[in-house]
This record gives C-alpha cells, structure tokens and sequence, in this order.
C-alpha cells in the first residue's frame, strides 16, 4: 500500500477521538483559526482548487457549488443556510457515521470553515431518525465546542458568529436528497423538489442553501490546513482526493476504509477488504451504494475507485463509496429482490413512475424470485425500468432502475433460468438440467 | 357514513389510547419553545416536537396528533401527513423494546434473515410482531447504514450489531429481565478499522 | 416577449409561461392530470413529459418549464408517445377500473388519455392496492380513494385558494393515499370546486351521483346569478332539463372556481317558488291580459319604477324605454341591499355581500331618466301620495322595505315573494338561464346570459316582459332581437358606448364606471353616465 495522508480517519481508533480535549491534541480547530483569518472567497477559492468533489453520491465539484450562491445584493435580504447531509441511508453506506462518531470536530470544524466562506450565520446537521445515539454524541460535542467559544458569538475574536444545530429524521431514505432534506427540515413530508429553483437560489425557508454530505465538510479542515495543492496531489486529476469507503458483504474484514481516489478496485478488495471468504470466487460487486449498477468479476478487475474509471469500464457509479462484495454464494435474484423492496418501500410517492413503478417491480421480482414468473415478466420488469429512468423530479427513479438494469442485462442467465425452473414446474431455484 | 377502516392507516388500535392526558407539563413547554427558537419557522420544529410526543406517550396517538398540531399552529392534517410519511413515528402502540431489525442486502448477505427468524422463534411473535407479554415488537426494516457489521438491529434507540443467534439470545435475555442492558457502544469504534500508511 | 417552438411551431409567449399554456396557444394538447392554471406546479404526475430540443435537457415536464428565447420543444416525437403510455401504464397499476359505477366516467382524464395516448395490453400480474371507497367527507363530496392518482391538486386547492387544508396525501410510496384527518369534515364552501379539479373519479360531487352520465349532458355558457360576483358557469342540460352548473374558466372574474351556494342554485330553475303563470288580481291569467291590466293600472298614474338588481340590463333598459314611451312623469328608484330570503354568506374568495348580479346594469340604466331615489326616497314618495304605483323588476320591494305598497303594483320577476303575493300583476319572467341578455358585475363587467333551456311555464325573458306592458300600451317599446336590443342600449348607455353582444365574448368586457380615486380599489358607487 502507497503512503498516503489520512485526512478524514485521521484521529479514529484514538481514545476519546470524539472528545474536544483529544481532538484538539491532533490540531482540531487549527484549520478553522487559520480560514476565519482569511476572506471567504479566499476559503471558497482554496476547496475549488483542491478538486474536492461531493462526497453524498454526485461528486460534483464543492467549490463551484459553493460558487453557485447568489452575492448578498441578490439575495433579497434573505441569509445563506448550510446544511450538513447526515441522513446516510443508502444501503451499503456507513461511511458518515463513523465520521461524526469518532471525530464530531472534524465535522463542526468543517462546517465553521464553509460557514465562514458562505458568509452562513446558522446551519443544521441533518441526521437520519436512526442515528439519535449519533445526534447525542454530536450534541455533546457542539456543547463542548459552545463553551469553549468555537461556535456562537466572534468566534476566534474573528468577529465571525455562528450557530450550529443538529435535526434529526424519523426514518425515510430519500431525506438524502437534497431538496427532499430541504423538504424535511422545514416540517413537511420529505418529497423533493422541482428544479429549477435550485437550492443554491432558493432553498431551504426560501433562502440560499448549499447542502454538503458529512464526508465533504470534514475533508475541509484538511485541505485548509495543508492547502489545496496537498489535496490535489492524492488521488487522480479529475478525482483528488482519498474517500471512505463502507465496504460491506462477503468480505473478510469489513469496515470503512480511507483511501486515495484511483486505487484499483481489486486493491480495496484484497489489500484492504481481506479479500473474500476462504474458497470463493467473485460474483458481483455493487461499487458505489445500492443504487449504482452492479459490476461484473471482469469490470471489477479492470476498475479503479474514482468518478471517471467506474463509469468508464462499467458504465456505473462511485456513488457515495458503498462497496457492497459478493461472492459466488449469492443468488442475484434474490440479491435484486431484495434490493427493489427497499426503494419500493422508500419511494416518496410523488411521482407517477417511481410510486407504481418501483412496487411493481418488486412484485415481479417476488415471483420471479418464487418461480411464479414468466417471460413476459422479465421484459416487463427490464420495460419498467427504463420507463422509470429518468422521468421523474428526483434522482431516487433512476436509483431504483439501475440496480434492475444492470442485474437483468449483467446476471441474466440467472434469471432466465429462473424462469424456466418455473416453466418446468420446478421448485423456485432449481435450475432446468441442461 | 362512517370513515371507512381503510381509509386512515393511522388507527386507533383496539380502542387504545395513550396514558395519561394528552397535554403538555409547563417544563415540557418551555423545552418546545426552545426547540422552536432554533429554527426560523415554527413548523421546523413539527419533527422534535413528534419525537418528543413519541417518547412521552409511546405513539402517536390522533389525539398526539392534534396536541402537536395546536402547539405548532399547525392543521392536524398537517402533522399526520408528516408522522404517516417517516417510518420511526408509530402510529401504534409498540412493546417496550421495539426491535428494528435490518433486513436489507449487506445485512441479508450475512445472514439478516436467519438471525430475524431466531428472533421471531425466540420470542414466540405473532403476526404483528408482538411478543405474547408485549414487552418486544419486532419489525423488519430497510438500511440502518451499518453495512460493515451486519447482521444488526436497533433496539429502541441503541444499534447492536455483528449479530449471531448466541449474542441475540444474551441481549435479548437481559431485556427480558430487565437487567441493565448490554452496552453495544465500543463495537463501533471497534469496527472502525482503518488501515495506517 | 420570448420566443419559443413546439413542434416546430413558433409562438410568442410572456415570459415565464409554462410550456402546456404555450403549446395550447398553437392548438397542441399537452396531456396532463397534477397541472392546474390556478395552482401552484406539483410536477408529480410526470405524463407532460415532452422532449427538448434546444434551450434545455431534456425529456423534462413542461408544466415546469418556464418560457425563455429559443426553447424549443416536441410533443410528437415516438419517444413521447412511449412516455405518455408508460405514465398511463403506470397510473392504472392500482386503479380499480370501475368505470360503469363510476360518476367520472366520461371526463375522465385516465378515461380520455387511455384513449389517445394509453391503448396498452395489461401486463399486470399481480394484485392491486384496495383502498377506502365511498368515504363521505363533506357536505358535498364523496371520496374513492383507490380511483385517485395522487395528482395532488385537491391538496393544493385546500391549501392554496380555501387555505382550510383538510385533504392531504398520508403514507408513502404506493401507499399514499387521499385522506382527510380522522373526525375532520370539509367544511368550506368550495367543495364542488374538488369534483371538478379532480381529474379522475376520486372526488365526486353528491348532488350529481348517479344522476347522469355525462356525455348525455349538453354545455351551455352562462353566468351565476347569486351574488354581485358573476362568475362565469356551464349549464349542463339534457331535453330541457337543467343537472347540474360547474365553472367556466374566467381568469379575471372566477378563475376556474365557483362557490356551492351557486353551483346548487341550479335547483332554483325547478323551485316550487316559481312564478310560471301571469297573474291579475291572484287569478292565472294570460300573459297579453295580464300586460293589458297592468298597462291600465300604470296609465295616468304616479308611477314609481323599481329598477331590477337581479334583472338584465335589457329588461332595465325596456323600462326606461316604457316610461319614455308612455310614462313620461314616472319616477326611477333602485333599492339597495338585498332580499330578505338571500344568503347571507359572504367571503374573501368569490362570495360578495350583495347578493344582486346587476346592481350597476340596474343603476346606470335607472340614471338615464335623471334622479335615481333609493329606498328612503321611495317609502316617503309612497308615504305622501307622490307615488302611487309601482312596476317593479325581480327585487322584492315589499319584504324590503317593510312597508305597505300601492294596490297599483306591477310585479316582473321569477321568484314568489312578498312583492309578488302583494303585486295587483304578476308578469313571470324567466330564470336566467332561460334567457338571453347582460349583467354587470361588481368589477363593472358586462358579462352575457344565454337561452341554455326554455322558459318554465308562460315565463318570457325580464325584458319581453317588460315590453309586453309596452305593447298593451299600443307599440312595443324595444326591437324583439337580444343582439337589436343591446346595441340600443349600447348607442343609449354612454358607459356602455361601443360595445356589441356579440363583441363581449366569452369572457365579458370591462367597462368605466367609476371615476378613479386614489386609495379605493372596490368599485364604490355607480356615477352617473355623463
């Protein structure tokens, strides 16, 4: 393994890593001393430079994202919101909390240097329902931060003031998009928005907002720190970077791993994944979150994790670094069914295809799965899937078509011959003698 | 004519209603309006407001609802839209040790569905998922983002994870009793596994 | 003004206009079931999915694209067709298809779309969603919630024009559902409004369940006669029979609205209060006798005429030609507030407080014989003997005034009430849906009536009604033609000056009452034509 800096797992495995006293010891808040000295389009211009891409899924670029709020002129008398996406809730994805549990100031101290650059007064950390033993500890860490003076009034005797607080869920998937989190936050259901506008014009209370994912804000204190050519220089051109990857499933030694954009695939698997279960070959690979579409053993070999080398050898995603292995145990309509019961049960309800369509697809798929389904059913099932790309007002339809997209065109043996066992009146699973 | 049952999926099970009287103490008021004061608009504050409504009374309850409702100046309308929406506000009453358990594929890969059936044998569950006691509810859930160390449950609000039938039996053992729960906090950093270049 | 094509169609728009309203404009039809004109962009049922083909990406949904130079957009490319038919398959996964019992059934929207663009063999396997049927949750509405389609416009009416917000979609995913708070009842005065937005059979309206099924139903245009408001109603008949007013669009007077009150006041056409024979003396007479009485009562005396709030502008203006004619010493009055049998419910909405259609057609036609008296004026005519005879149009001056009236009194009007039982005369006039003729409304808009069915009875329009004393006096007194009529009144009116029948549309024309004067924005009083 190359030496690398550790940015964002820096302090993890310490004792008490969570804790303002042991933070400070490995140079928490120095950053955010440093950016509070400095103008915020000066702390906008070093995080453009540095490359970093959104770290939720989308991986655009965070300055230019930053760049997209309007100048205090046009505004309309109205105040720019941060908004921290905590909800982590796409399957495969546990990268966030790892953050905010072991290292909360890294977090804080992020989103105090971002405020700073948006010019933010308050910003809210958006937690998922499920981590209120996470928005406790998060909490205690914002009080610690409190009575030091780090947060609130003249931060630093920079004249800055900023308030933070943190919002919890109740348990709905699409909270992590961001204008359904927007959506939430204000009280209503968490159904997304129609673009245009575009948060970054009117978002959240009707206000400027940017929101950025856990994994984003906290790379920030790092490349403040070390500046942005230090950043730049890890990773790949248009990928630089290191990332957490959740890597979950049939691996030895699963975990979040923080390494550079552009490692070979196969080096997270065998290097720092351990590799799979002794006497078993690779089936698939899901790399970048439930949602992305799944990697064949040939793609995986030749991929490496970043943006471009994903898209480029499987015409999949880097996602939010949800790398879900699976070895040749697995059954892939089992696998696939399982999957479409979580996004039919997600779906907001708002848009005609993604409401009926992502049920209905799961409905397929249980009889497929059941040996119950026919041939007019696997090109229902392929037919719903792309009716459902793509023609919706968030990004959730095409999460919920590619996993069927790419299982069905990828693993499509095993679903023929699902199929077939049902013609033949086999039990479900029980493959037709060739 | 009368509501349809269908009609309200939020319903009024077996006549239940929640203990005690639906109101909020002086103490619990000044604690919303400090919660409200944090957000610029009071309907923000309608998800804390129905987390602490939950904690207080065990569910959300109709009557819950308008208690929510008229404290944020809200239509109830409103405020069922929204606690019918997420799926940890409960729209019925739940045993004491409400067990989430994950079922979706990182968990299922692992094993989730034989780990979620000792569960349902162990506990003797009906089809609701209620223990015959009623002291546990279990229910099947989507993604609790705990991938790397499936199979695992949340247990009201704690995870408890890398299950095996052997270490369900130990946690669910002392809920049982009601001995001083097992403490499922340093498996997280335990798993935090990190690799130093 | 920005300039856009749709399929190749160049069109100038105002900025910002969505996309359908622009496609409409060139006469192509964007199919779509959560837009609505008066409402705010949902954007959920995703069936105006169009391609782009320059000025943005596409396929996107056109009720959320606004207007901007060089958008260009097609709606007859196979990939829409493929679109459309897929949001249709998608939509009838968990509809019941209960057509036949179904009040929808015939402006149905999946009914209609499934036609044009839907035409798919069912490929459903599996179950559908039950989900609440028949749940009554209003005064005037019945809820199926497994027909509905999560459109969401009933939620924003709710929200956005009666702001009481009652109906919501609970739940999620394909468990959403329409709903209504438990022990909840709407209870606004715009519920019918819901039947109508609803674009398929979830919210139906009571009155008409089960009465008809629609493409029996002939559309007629005609205006509300319940309050000062006037909007603008279709009349839905078969063979004479009236079943029911829905709205018609009227973006300046009643966008697409109207409140129950007026849609119900259809049952007023049948009431048993009306006055379907000429009377003389409490005796059923015909109409030429009745007219002859009442030209001899009138003859030589001092007459007072009670111009009509609730009458046409044509009938109004019968009058002033009658006393021209024949009564050159008659004194005008037109009596203000309402009758004492009208509602007294009034909003911010629609509902105005007066409950008179044509108080300034009543007001600006009474003006042209000089001073107007009002009810003061016409109790101390009557007291002193100045006044001793009435011809009186619709309003019912007796429950008004409270005082006794002359035994000369000549009654036109459609409804029994005080003034009728006391009237010596008794000349019915039709409803006015029965008639041609105009109204002005609180805005000043001369809106016009049409003959949607006959008269009840010996009823005739206010008007020939009026000139039926003309003629029993020896000549008629206005030419027999609405359209020969109004243009009299245009040429004699000055505030209506220029205007033609024909010329008003279907949307009416506004026209200057009022001199303007700063900080009043509500029409004050009627001044005088000059």
């Amino acid at each position: 393994m190359d030496v690398y800096p550790r940015i964002l797992s820096r302090i993890w495995g310490v004792p008490g890593s969570h804790t303002l006293a042991v933070a400070e010891q490995h140079g928490a808040y120095n950053a955010a001393r440093k950016a509070l000295a400095m103008s915020p389009a000066e702390v906008t211009d070093v995080v453009l430079k540095s490359g970093l891409r959104g770290r939720g899924g989308a991986g655009f670029p965070t300055g230019r994202k930053w760049t997209f709020v309007p100048p205090p002129e046009k505004r309309g008398g109205k105040p720019v919101y941060l908004l921290c996406n905590a909800d982590e809730s796409e399957p495969g994805t546990f990268k966030d909390r790892f953050c905010m549990w072991n290292d909360p100031h890294q977090l804080i101290e992020g989103m105090i240097i971002a405020s700073h650059a948006l010019g933010v007064r308050r910003a809210y950390i958006y937690l998922r329902g499920e981590f209120e033993y996470v928005q406790r500890r998060l909490d205690e860490a914002l009080a610690e931060a409190y009575a030091k003076g780090y947060l609130g009034e003249n931060i630093f005797g920079s004249g800055f003031s900023f308030d933070l607080y943190t919002h919890l869920g109740a348990g709905a998937y699409i909270c992590g998009e961001e204008t359904a989190l927007i959506s939430s936050i204000e009280g209503y259901k968490g159904q997304p928005r129609l673009k245009p506008p575009f948060p970054a014009v009117k978002g959240v209370w009707e206000s400027p907002t940017i929101v950025n994912n856990v994994e984003t804000l906290a790379a920030v204190p790092w490349i403040i720190e070390n500046g942005w050519e230090a950043y730049k220089a890890i990773g790949t051109e248009q990928s630089p970077g290191t990332k957490l990857f959740s890597c979950s499933g049939h691996i030895m030694k699963p975990g979040v791993y923080e390494i550079p954009l552009g490692t070979p695939m196969m080096d997270l698997l065998n290097k720092w994944c351990g590799g799979l279960r002794p006497g078993r070959t690779l089936k698939a690979i899901i790399p970048g979150g439930s949602s992305v579409p799944v990697m064949t053993p040939a793609e995986v070999a030749q991929a490496n994790m970043d943006y471009e080398s994903i898209n480029k050898v499987a015409g999949s995603y880097l996602g939010s670094g949800g790398f879900i292995v699976m070895d040749d145990t697995t059954d892939m309509v089992d696998a696939l069914t399982n999957l479409l019961r979580f996004y039919a049960h997600e779906s907001c309800g708002q848009c005609t295809p993604c409401r009926e369509g992502s049920a209905w697809m799961y409905n397929i798929l249980c009889r497929l799965r059941d040996g119950l389904a026919t041939e007019d059913d696997l090109v229902a099932l392929r037919d719903l899937a792309d009716n459902i790309h793509s023609r919706t007002i968030c990004f959730f339809g095409a999460s919920a078509a590619m996993p069927v997209q790419s299982f069905v065109t990828k693993f499509r043996d095993e679903f023929v011959a699902r199929v077939e066992s049902a013609r033949a009146g086999l039990p479900a699973g029980l493959a037709v003698a060739k | 004519m009368s509501h349809d049952q269908k009609s309200i999926h939020l319903r009024d099970m077996h006549g239940l209603t929640v203990q005690g009287p639906v109101e909020w103490t002086e103490e619990e008021k000044a604690e919303i309006a400090a919660i409200v004061a944090k957000y610029p608009t009071q309907r923000s504050a309608i998800m804390p407001v129905l987390w602490k409504a939950q904690r207080k009374w065990g569910w959300l309850q109709f009557e819950v609802l308008k208690l929510v409702a008229a404290t944020l100046s809200l239509k109830p309308s409103e405020v069922m839209e929204v606690a019918t929406f997420y799926t940890m506000f409960k729209k019925e009453p739940t045993g004491k040790y409400l067990i989430q358990a994950c079922h979706t594929l990182s968990c299922a890969l692992l094993g989730a569905d034989r780990v979620i059936r000792h569960i349902e044998t162990k506990l003797q569950l009906d089809e609701h998922g209620n223990s015959p006691d009623g002291k546990f509810t279990l229910m099947r859930v989507e993604c609790l983002a705990a991938c790397g160390s499936g199979p695992m449950m949340q247990i009201n609000d704690d995870f408890y994870e890398l299950l095996t039938e052997q270490k369900v039996d130990e946690i669910l053992d002392a809920m049982a009793a009601d001995r001083p729960l097992p403490v499922p906090r340093p498996e997280v950093d335990q798993w935090t596994y990190t690799p130093v270049s | 003004m920005p300039l856009v094509k749709v399929n190749g169609i160049a069109v100038e728009v105002p900025p910002g206009t969505n996309m359908i309203e622009a496609a409409k404009k060139v006469g192509v039809e964007i199919p779509h079931y959560c837009y609505h004109p008066h409402l705010s962009v949902a954007g959920n049922c995703r069936m105006c999915l169009v391609d782009v083909e320059a000025g943005g990406r596409g396929p996107d949904i056109a009720c959320n694209m606004a207007a901007t130079e060089g958008l260009a957009i097609r709606t007859d490319t196979p990939k829409v067709t493929q679109m459309r038919k897929s949001v249709m398959e998608f939509l009838l996964v968990n509809h019941p298809l209960d057509c036949p019992i179904c009040d929808q059934s015939g402006e149905c929207r999946l009914q209609d779309y499934y036609m044009e663009y839907g035409q798919h063999d069912s490929r459903l396997a599996d179950a559908k969603m039950g989900k609440g049927k028949r749940q009554d949750i209003g005064d005037q509405i019945v809820l199926d919630a497994e027909r509905c389609v999560q459109c969401s416009r009933c939620v924003r009416f709710s929200d956005e024009v009666t702001g009481t917000g009652e109906l919501r979609l609970f739940n999620r995913s394909n468990q959403t559902q329409i709903g209504i708070f438990p022990g909840v009842r709407l209870s606004h005065q715009y519920q019918g409004n819901l039947a109508d937005i609803c674009p398929v059979g979830a919210l139906t309206l009571k009155d008409f369940r089960f009465k008809k099924r629609v493409w029996w139903l002939k559309e007629s245009e005609s205006v509300c006669g319940g309050c000062a408001t006037g909007c603008n109603i279709l009349v839905h008949h078969q063979e004479n029979e009236v079943y029911r007013f829905t709205p018609r669009r009227n973006d300046e007077v009643n966008k697409s609205w109207i409140c129950d009150q007026g849609r119900l006041s259809y049952k007023d056409v049948t009431s048993l209060k009306r006055l379907t024979g000429a009377k003389v003396d409490g005796q059923r007479a015909e109409l030429p006798e009745a007219a002859n009485a009442a030209a001899l009562l009138l003859k030589g005396a001092k007459v007072g005429v009670v111009f009509g709030a609730k009458a046409t502008t044509e009938a109004n203006w019968a009058a002033v030609k009658l006393v021209r004619a024949r009564l050159p010493n008659a004194r005008a009055y037109v009596i203000e507030g309402n009758d004492p049998d009208a509602f007294t419910y009034q909003d911010e909405i629609l509902v105005d407080s007066d409950k008179t259609p044509n108080r300034f057609g009543a007001a600006l036609t009474a003006s042209q014989l000089g001073s107007v008296g009002d009810a003061e004026a016409l109790k101390a005519a009557l007291a002193s003997g100045e006044v001793d005879a009435l011809l009186v149009l619709h309003d019912d001056v007796v429950g008004r005034l409270g005082v006794a009236t002359p035994k000369a009194l000549v009654y036109v009007g459609t409804f029994k009430n005080a003034t009728s039982s006391a009237a010596a005369v008794v000349l019915p006039a039709a409803h006015y849906i029965e008639q041609p003729g105009t109204w002005i409304n609180r805005q000043g808009r001369v809106q016009r009536l049409r003959k949607t069915v006959a008269p009840a009875g010996d009823s005739v329009a206010d008007y020939a009604a009026v000139d039926a004393i003309g003629r029993a006096f020896g000549g008629a007194v206005i030419p027999e033609m609405p359209a020969a009529i109004f243009q009299e009144l245009a040429a004699g009116v000055k505030a209506l000056n220029g205007l033609t029948l024909k010329g008003l549309g279907h949307g009416g024309q506004l026209i200057t009452l009022f001199a303007p004067s700063p900080g009043v924005d509500q029409p004050g009083q009627a001044a005088p034509a000059k």
